[in-house]
């Protein structure tokens, strides 16, 4: 049997069997509602359910929810049975700390009972993903945004940045400045979210940005439940706070400024290489218009050697930003698991969580 | 007595110029970044035509009455932590260190780094792990004392532990007895470890450290009109397409701290990838000739620098070339008094004891980033073997990564707390809750 490869993201899980040149076979939400079971009906408001975040930023948080979710990945989904489960791989974000590793672990083999586990960073696999061991990956999620230099296969950790801004916040802003131009409205966050991966794309550069400020085309959109509400450049607000977050309203540099920042620090001999080979992913980089943002940025960038974008491979399935580290995941799980590199049942049982530390990195 | 099994301790080295941390056992830190803080006074947001205040007199802060209820962190002022905070630009940022001359003196400052280091860049909590933290071979007892009560008392630290920088550098090499040279940031301190324990009378120290060499870099620089401009202050802008072209930006409400901060950041990377220590003392004929380097400026500028990049490196080891820079006079009325690096080494060694001082001769280490300059070793055994007295044994080793050098402190406080015969010497909370911080004397030799 294939070993499974798992990638939990703030917003969506990917999952599926590590066959790597086609899309995960589930691409799922993470965010769970939770039924409150008290058997009793009660006759005021009608199921008050709590959404239940349980990836926040990058790092999982809601550990029962989790487990409740896997279950259901792995035995609903993927068709594993209870007693012959297999080898499993996930992909964990920078700056994970050691405690959530050993937790994740931990459950696997405890209550999943599992019989092989490896846990690899996203930075290095988005990069298998393109063909590549070197080079600099930008992962723009929902949660959060992850700049790492990766050089040979390790994380310069060092050099590596994180930010807590990801789609959610971009998410929030549309709505509030939504909420500024069609004040009559009353907009779900869900419907928000919709609306921004529909509409929302990048002006060409900052002059382009300052012009569409003062006119803009402006299209109606009709919300599911009847309500039509205009949309102009607010969507173009949301593409331009990654390269300006001041927009957002927090003090730091645009993206391509903080990767040459973060390439500065790497030692020189090493800076070309991974600026000529630099790859975005995430959902949030999807929006039209940002590659060629993205581009036109680096080439204004006060850098000797300009950050290139690297081109995926023809064999790789369409849209792949999305879930390269998935892609990754599973070309790093043909080599892993085969080779017996990764945390066997024997080895944690004689071991404990600590493991993961020495044998995954 | 705590017992560290499974948890990972906490490493830490807040240096004049970086602060290192990470966990034990791995072999490099996870988060380094500068250990200056970018200050804002609460009161010059409000009051904007009072002109700039230096935030360093917080307890002039603390006089005016104006701000009481918005009261941001500590001494009304509010402090950016981290490269990524600093590499932003704020209108009346000061940039502030919390060392004044080697020791701490802002201890606020020292307490929002750590908590940088905790919650933004290891994402851990400290209570759950015991922490190691370096310290300088000639601390004071109420520093150390001062250093407890802050991470027992605000950081709930389960245990704490002291160790000397230079015992930890000879612990990263595997060695007992050693004679560390650590070349850091604001300050290169010799000092003799004998068996895990520094011989406290023999420590030296000289000013002259990494930033001294970047301002005479910088100054040099100057002097020759070339001005080193900050990255905030220019922008690239397409006039044509494919044309570039660099404007510059006007932000008048910088600080002079800031502007200079910025400036150093630049000056000490074309020191690093530029400078090297010349194989003999430097001399102003037979250098003038020399073939120069082109470095290119991210402001797009190329410059050129020739003599400067042996002459810079040449002042640790011959301190009285500083008065041939223009600008940095200021130097001069101490100058008397500092020595170059062998003499210090030599002296060092002359104050231990007679048995002692062969083994140390053999096996003198080089730590920190000043230290990894290129040809440094060599230049210094050169230097040392006309020094020293005759039939000694001089070796000088540095580990050949150069990152291991940079780092060589945290690694060894690394290695020391992954021990499991280390595991009982940490001074836990409950004997400081029993004890007071003075125990840290008996428990942290």
């Amino acid at each position: 049997m294939e070993a499974a490869v798992v990638d939990v993201g703030s917003k969506l899980l990917k999952a599926g069997f590590a066959i790597p040149d086609q899309t995960p076979a589930m691409i799922i939400p993470t965010q769970m509602k939770q039924l409150l079971d008290d058997g009793s009906v009660t006759d005021n408001s009608p199921s008050d359910n709590v959404t239940v975040d349980p990836v926040v930023r990058g790092f999982i948080r809601d550990w029962d929810a989790i487990e409740d979710l896997l279950h259901h990945v792995l035995y609903s989904g993927l068709g594993w049975e209870i007693g012959n489960e297999g080898q499993i791989l996930f992909t964990d974000p920078l700056c994970t700390p050691k405690a959530n590793k050993e937790q994740l672990v931990q459950l696997m083999f405890e209550t999943f009972n599992i019989s092989g586990f490896y846990a690899s960073e996203q930075a290095v696999l988005s990069l298998y993903a393109v063909g590549r061991i070197s080079g600099c990956t930008v992962d723009i999620g929902h949660g959060k945004i992850d700049i790492a230099p990766v050089i040979e296969g390790a994380v310069h950790h060092i050099a590596s940045r994180r930010f807590e801004l990801g789609g959610i916040d971009l998410t929030n802003f549309l709505a509030q400045e939504l909420g500024k131009s069609n004040p009559q409205v009353n907009i779900s966050m869900s419907d928000v979210e919709k609306i921004k991966e529909q509409y929302s794309c990048c002006a060409e550069d900052e002059l382009a940005y300052q012009k569409i400020q003062y006119s803009c085309p402006v299209e109606k959109h009709t919300l599911p439940d009847g309500q039509v509400i205009t949309i102009g450049r607010e969507r173009y607000t949301v593409g331009e706070a990654l390269f300006q977050p001041c927009l957002l309203g927090l003090e730091a540099h645009g993206i391509v400024d903080q990767l040459v920042h973060a390439i500065s620090i790497v030692s020189s001999d090493n800076q070309r290489q991974l600026l000529e080979n630099t790859v975005v992913c995430g959902g949030t980089s999807s929006m039209i218009g940002f590659e060629e943002r993205f581009q036109k940025e680096s080439s204004l960038s006060s850098s000797a050697v300009q950050p290139t974008l690297v081109k995926p491979p023809e064999y790789m399935p369409e849209n792949l930003t999305m879930y390269s580290a998935w892609v990754g995941g599973a070309i790093l799980a043909k080599v892993v698991f085969p080779q017996n590199q990764h945390i066997t049942k024997g080895d944690y049982d004689e071991t404990g969580p600590s493991i993961v530390h020495r044998k995954c990195f | 007595m705590y017992g560290g099994d499974e948890v990972s301790a906490i490493v830490i080295d807040l240096g004049s110029h970086t602060c290192k941390a990470g966990y034990a056992g791995e072999d490099a830190p996870k988060a380094v970044f500068p250990s200056v803080v970018g200050a804002i006074d609460q009161m010059d947001v409000d009051e904007s035509d009072n002109g700039e205040k230096n935030s360093a007199s917080a307890a002039e802060s603390k006089n005016n009455l104006k701000n009481d209820d918005s009261d941001k962190a500590k001494g009304k002022r509010k402090l950016y932590v981290g490269s990524q905070s600093l590499g932003y630009r704020r209108d009346h940022m000061e940039v502030l260190s919390p060392f004044k001359d080697g020791i701490v003196a802002d201890w606020d400052i020292v307490d929002s780094i750590w908590d940088h280091a905790f919650r933004e860049c290891l994402l851990i909590d400290p209570k759950e792990h015991p922490m190691l933290l370096a310290e300088p071979s000639s601390n004071t007892q109420q520093q150390r004392e001062r250093t407890a009560e802050l991470m027992f008392e605000k950081y709930k630290a389960p245990a704490l532990f002291l160790g000397k920088n230079a015992v930890l550098t000879s612990f990263a090499s595997g060695r007992a007895t050693s004679l560390v040279v650590d070349g850091g940031g604001g300050s290169i301190t010799v000092a003799p470890v004998h068996d895990g324990y520094v011989l406290q009378k023999a420590v030296a120290t000289s000013p002259i450290g990494g930033e001294f060499l970047t301002d005479c870099l910088m100054k040099s620089l100057e002097s020759k009109g070339i001005m080193i401009k900050p990255r905030y202050s220019f922008r690239r802008k397409e006039i044509r397409p494919g044309e570039f072209q660099t404007v510059d930006l006007d932000f008048p409400n910088t600080t002079e701290s800031y502007k200079l901060y910025s400036q150093r950041v630049i000056a000490s990377d074309i020191k690093e990838s530029v400078c090297r220590a010349p194989d003999t003392p430097y001399d102003e004929s037979a250098y003038s000739n020399i073939p120069m380097t082109s470095y290119e400026l991210p402001d797009g500028q190329t410059i050129e620098i020739g003599a400067d990049r042996f002459k810079i490196p040449d002042i640790l080891f011959n301190p009285s070339l500083v008065q041939s820079i223009p600008g940095m006079e200021s130097f001069t009325e101490i100058a008397p008094s500092v020595r170059g690096l062998p003499q210090m080494v030599v002296e060092s060694i002359s104050k231990c004891d007679v048995d002692i001082r062969r083994e140390l001769f053999s096996s003198i280490l080089l730590a920190g980033g000043t230290a990894s300059m290129q040809q440094l070793k060599e230049r210094l055994e050169k230097d040392l073997l006309e020094e020293s007295p005759q039939a000694a044994r001089v070796k000088v080793l540095a580990s050949g990564n150069a990152t291991e050098r940079r780092f060589s402190v945290w690694i060894g406080g690394s290695i020391l707390a992954s021990l499991g015969s280390f595991q009982q010497m940490w001074f836990s909370k409950s004997e400081y809750e029993e004890h007071g911080a003075s125990y840290i004397q008996r428990k942290c030799p």
